[in-house]
């Protein structure tokens, strides 16, 4: 039998939900404006968005894009982190070039991108890629950075090649670390595609969500907040579970969720 | 670290950057790119330097400055305070906690319509935006940093005759401010993103909007301004916090 | 936790005179149970009864995790205990206080501060003024022998020199009691017979009460008037021996004296043969 006080700490996220859509609630009864529907009044348009195709393709396409570019990002990054991690020449070159990228929201670079490559799939792609390519390469270098050197060296003493000492030790050891790079990534993926979408208005979630704007659709305004804040919250416990599975064995890392914008 | 050791990584550092430079400046000259895609760095550089004696674009880069200062003031003010009483007090902790967990990994730009449409377009909904995004990791290594204080330092202070309700300010808060000032670093760079992304969706000043207008007209160059524009601010504003950080911390072991 | 006088009808004395052999800490049916991660009761200290008198110099010896850490932190108030209670000068003990002065192991220098500003934490917050109090200090630093280094922070601080610190800085609010737990643990053999020495002279001018929790047998005779042996988990004391031993303490002179090399020696038999821990009430 779990006990009263394991029950509310388990459910405190949700409580804390639910008391936030409260509060939502009271202060927009209290400020009765148009502009200010009730949580209610946003929640019962909620099924009018999911439930229009063309609304569903929208949201559907902007995940798929998203999965990409984050899947792209991954793939590129955590290679590069971890050479950046293990070669102090390698840590060198790249490190400038990341910090003065850093501060420049990938999202801004739409209209650029877009002069050049068009306004298809491949643009916003192209930016969720750039987005979320830094925290990876950054946790991932962190990670690496942190391996201790007696590790490699008894790797080495084994007879492991330097690929395969990064492979097999390197990677697994700074999974952690990555791990959390990848949540940070994950979701600025989101960020960066909902922002892109406001920009560069033409499909996907931003775009509804403005479109709504300047239809004065209210209403549809707030219920399309919800639902993006559901995938950003639902993507995030969902990936915390798989890092749960795939380290196990370290201590559970201070949840820092460093999202962005 | 002796200083031949750090030139040499300088220099090497700066190879990827002017390399990338340079490539930009071979495509643009061997015409593989239109200019008015791609305009050849000396332009762009040149029209920022043009730019920057503007009083125009020095009140746009004023606009941002103000929205990004201000809300992450407000940022720095609410996280400190919150983390602190959160990690001192159980009771505000279990309330705190549970809010963060949900608050955080929202996309909190998905709020930014609703912002519009209660605060307007103007100043306000920015600065209440960029102060919600850079809240969160500011409060979080408050809060980290708060709740790892060495319990020793507590007691000596408490033998030293210092009563418990002078304990938060006199010793939690001066060992946790290496981990505030981590946080504050995080949240400077967020304020830098979203205030640029927030002025390119929606306003009618600031350097994100300048972006925008540019690539309404289809000005290449005029788009390169304010994107460099607001990486060299970033720059220069994480520089200030760094040596802000030095001063602080000089009593503190290097990290 | 609530500390519960053991003998509530038992009357005494407050301020004694001064000289004679006064009770300053009383320690009576002390046991000290803690619940660790997986919910089990761990009991660290079993019904510690035990006296110290003003001016004496007392170490509490014994091997790792038999509570002797956790018997000074409840002395100086860190710590309630779970039963028993401990008092000083027939008060009981409730919280810290300037009274009784900790230095611990890790030496717990308030970083963001200077040696001086370390040093003038407690008279400063004592309200004592800020001139006076930086003359003070002053002084206490350059008796500990750092004089000089008073504008350092303490990163740039040697081991040693930090924990000479940390006793400037307890010194500093004039504690009767000196609340001491494993001081030296940290430092190399060479430092660690520095301080010895120069705690003793410190020591020797206004002979404080002194706590001193270590598990170093020479250091305990070295030091101390008693020693207080204390077996291992749960934590009894098994003996107090009390050290007959002329002052001022000269380490050369008593490496070779053979009634120190009696006490180590027997201490350490004692601490060997745990037979009689479990027996021992």
């Amino acid at each position: 039998m779990i006990s009263p006080r394991a029950l509310i700490s388990r459910s405190a996220p949700l409580l804390a939900c639910l008391g936030l859509l409260g509060i939502w609630q009271v202060a927009a009864l209290i400020l009765n404006t148009d502009s200010f529907p009730t949580a209610i009044e946003a929640i019962r348009a909620i099924p009018s968005i999911l439930g229009d195709k063309e609304s569903l393709i929208n949201i559907l396409a902007s995940l798929r894009r998203m999965a990409i570019g984050f899947s792209a990002a991954v793939v590129v990054s955590i290679p590069l982190g971890l050479m950046m991690g293990r070669s102090r020449v390698v840590a060198s070159f790249f490190n400038p070039l990341l910090m003065v990228t850093y501060p420049v929201p990938k999202a801004a670079l739409m209209p650029i991108i877009m002069l050049w490559l068009g306004v298809g799939d491949i643009a916003k792609m192209l930016v969720i890629f750039l987005g979320v390519s830094l925290p990876v390469i950054y946790h991932s270098f962190q990670g690496a950075k942190a391996v201790e050197e007696k590790m490699l060296w008894s790797g080495a003493a084994m007879g492991l090649s330097a690929v395969q000492r990064m492979i097999r030790i390197v990677l697994p050891a700074a999974l952690p670390e990555i791990l959390t790079g990848c949540r940070t990534g994950l979701v600025l993926a989101l960020i960066t595609m909902v922002t892109s979408e406001m920009i560069a208005r033409q499909s996907g979630a931003g775009n509804i969500l403005f479109n709504a704007l300047d239809m004065g659709q209210y209403d549809t305004v707030y219920a399309m907040i919800i639902i993006v804040g559901a995938m950003g919250i639902g993507l995030d416990a969902a990936f915390e579970k798989l890092r749960g599975r795939l380290v196990k064995w370290s201590e559970p890392g201070f949840d820092i969720p460093l999202s962005f914008a | 670290m002796n200083a031949r050791a750090v030139t040499s990584d300088v220099l090497l550092g700066i190879v990827p950057i002017a390399l990338l430079v340079a490539l930009w400046q071979a495509i643009a000259s061997f015409g593989y790119a239109p200019v008015t895609l791609l305009p050849p760095p000396g332009l762009v550089f040149m029209r920022l330097a043009q730019q920057l004696l503007t009083s125009r674009f020095q009140h746009e880069i004023a606009a941002t400055l103000f929205r990004l200062f201000t809300g992450f003031s407000i940022a720095v003010v609410l996280g400190v305070t919150i983390g602190l009483l959160a990690a001192a007090s159980p009771a505000i902790n279990a309330v705190v906690r549970p809010i963060v967990r949900v608050l955080a990994p929202l996309p909190k730009v998905a709020l930014y319509p609703a912002l519009l449409l209660l605060l307007g377009f103007g100043h306000e909904s920015k600065i209440t935006l960029v102060a919600a995004d850079a809240l969160f990791p500011i409060l979080l290594s408050t809060y980290y940093g708060a709740s790892m204080v060495e319990q020793k330092l507590i007691w000596s202070a408490m033998a030293a005759g210092t009563p418990r309700r002078q304990i938060l300010f006199k010793v939690v808060l001066p060992a946790a401010v290496p981990s505030i000032l981590t946080g504050c670093r995080i949240g400077l760079v967020i304020s830098c993103i979203v205030v640029f992304l927030a002025e390119m969706i929606t306003s009618t000043d600031g350097l994100g909007h300048v972006l925008v207008t540019a690539a309404r007209t289809f000005q290449a160059v005029d788009m390169f301004v304010p994107l460099i524009t607001i990486s060299l601010l970033g720059l220069i504003l994480n520089g200030l916090l760094q040596a802000v950080r030095s001063y602080l911390l000089r009593g503190f072991p290097e990290v | 936790m609530k500390v519960l006088p053991s003998r509530p009808d038992v009357q005494v004395d407050p301020a004694p005179a001064r000289g004679q052999a006064t009770a300053m800490i009383e320690i009576d049916g002390v046991s000290q149970v803690f619940q660790t991660s997986g919910r089990q009761n761990h009991l660290a200290l079993s019904d510690i009864s035990l006296t110290i008198e003003d001016g004496a110099f007392v170490s509490i010896l014994g091997p790792s995790g038999c509570g002797k850490s956790t018997l000074l932190y409840i002395v100086g108030g860190f710590v309630n205990p779970t039963e028993g209670v401990a008092k000083m000068k027939g008060k009981a003990i409730t919280g810290p206080g300037p009274d009784r002065g900790p230095v611990f192991q890790e030496f717990a220098l308030f970083p963001w501060k200077s040696v001086l500003g370390n040093v003038m934490y407690g008279p400063r917050q004592q309200g004592v003024k800020p001139a006076q109090a930086e003359a003070q200090s002053r002084q206490l630093i350059e008796m500990v022998g750092l004089k000089g280094f008073e504008h350092f922070y303490p990163k740039e601080l040697s081991g040693g020199m930090k924990q000479r610190v940390a006793l400037a800085r307890t010194l500093a609010y004039h504690p009767a009691v000196l609340l001491m737990d494993e001081p030296f643990g940290a430092l190399d053999a060479h430092t660690r017979t520095r301080l010895q020495n120069d705690l003793l002279n410190i020591w020797e001018r206004d002979r404080k009460t002194v706590l001193f929790v270590t598990h170093s047998v020479d250091e305990a005779v070295f030091l101390s008037d008693k020693v207080v042996v204390m077996t291992r988990s749960p934590g009894r004391i098994k003996q107090v021996v009390d050290i007959d031993l002329p002052r001022p303490r000269r380490r050369a002179e008593l490496l070779l004296d053979p009634r120190y090399q009696k006490y180590v020696v027997d201490i350490e038999r004692m601490i060997d043969d745990t037979s009689e821990d479990e027996l021992r009430p």
